[in-house]
């Protein structure tokens, strides 16, 4: 436990002493999060991968819409030194767009695609970024933006059943 | 295009007849095509297996729609899989039956609320017999398989001549919810 601790302060030091950090957090004991300006990203990016971090496991975006920005969360994985890596940014919600991590992962082809057709973010430099790819025939804004309305597109796509008896009112009530 | 082709009407006795003996053998050999959408699959094996064992009524699994009897649609259905469930369903040659499993057929369930999954299946694909419960226990699948067999055997099961008398119907419901029922992906180009 002492030693991947020390692990983990090590790599902190490393990265703040290369980069511009805004903010380090612990999630957990074996997981540490940057937080970077969007044009550092890449080349910190590029620098984790070389030191080990060979493994993007996912690419999330979380959508900040009073701060109007787009947090993009690359999560990076080690197979000789367990720690995960968080490594988050954050974008202009309204113009959405940000330059592709293809060069450094290539596996992030499909993660950038799954972004751009849930929250609407453009990934430059990436050429299936306007493919579809869970979404089919898809007619209306990124459905997981925060000011998509689940219920109201569900109601005007896919009719409600209609009840006779209102079920959802206990048997004693009035 | 001179030519047409007469159609020859059997007697309604004989037409009766015949096909009160085939339902007796269509009701007792039931193949089905398991298209597992959602949660309720997970019920599926106990009732095939030694427990309950489907096969006692004559119900066992088929690899393909074209040489199945029964679909069952076991749970939600997001839009991209009706899309898949459609292909089957015409895949199957007549007579076809369709089970639905659980409340998400019925009216979404708790996914009423989902940008990804329908509502009602019955308005995109004639259903026979729904199966309560969220999952229905395996007692109630086999009461359920019971139940259909019944209805074979009373010529209520009729879903497959619905669908086939109201296809313009359906074909537009399907339109309306998915745009286009042909699939479209890029392991298809």
């Amino acid at each position: 436990m002492n030693s991947m601790n020390n692990n983990v302060a090590d790599l902190v030091k490393d990265v703040e002493a290369r980069f511009n950090v805004l903010s380090v957090d612990y999630p957990k004991d074996d997981q540490v999060s940057f937080d970077f300006d969007n044009r550092d990203l890449h080349s910190a990016l590029s620098y984790l991968r070389s030191a080990g971090w060979i493994q993007l496991s996912i690419l999330s975006c979380i959508d900040w819409i009073d701060e109007n920005e787009f947090q993009l969360v690359y999560i990076i994985f080690n197979w000789e030194n367990p720690i995960r890596i968080q490594v988050r940014t954050r974008i202009d919600r309204k113009e959405a767009k940000f330059r592709t991590i293809t060069s450094i992962y290539p596996g992030a082809k499909y993660y950038e695609r799954d972004v751009h057709e849930f929250f609407g973010v453009e990934f430059e430099g990436n050429p299936d970024s306007n493919k579809q790819l869970f979404l089919e025939n898809w007619d209306d804004m990124p459905p997981l933006r925060k000011d998509f309305d689940s219920i109201a597109y569900s109601d005007s796509k896919y009719p409600k059943r209609e009840y006779k008896t209102d079920f959802s009112k206990k048997a004693g009530d009035k | 295009m001179s030519k047409e082709i007469k159609k020859v009407e059997k007697p309604e006795k004989i037409k009766k007849g015949w096909d009160g003996i085939s339902n007796y053998f269509r009701a007792n050999s039931i193949w089905m095509l398991m298209y597992c959408t959602g949660c309720c699959a997970i019920e599926l094996p106990q009732a095939m297996t030694s427990r309950y064992d489907m096969e006692r009524l004559g119900m066992g699994p088929m690899a393909t729609p074209r040489q199945a009897d029964v679909i069952l649609v076991t749970g939600y259905l997001s839009v991209k899989t009706l899309r898949r469930v459609i292909y089957a369903y015409e895949q199957m040659s007549e007579p076809k039956y369709l089970v639905a499993f659980g409340p998400c057929a019925i009216n979404g369930g708790i996914y009423y609320d989902s940008h990804a999954v329908i509502k009602q299946l019955d308005q995109y694909l004639p259903i026979d017999i729904y199966i309560a419960g969220c999952m229905p226990k395996p007692e109630a699948v086999m009461n359920g398989f019971k139940d259909l067999i019944e209805m074979i055997k009373s010529k209520k099961a009729t879903g497959w001549r619905k669908y086939r008398d109201n296809n313009a119907w359906y074909k537009a419901n399907q339109i309306h919810a998915l745009g286009e029922v042909r699939i479209k992906d890029e392991f298809h180009e």
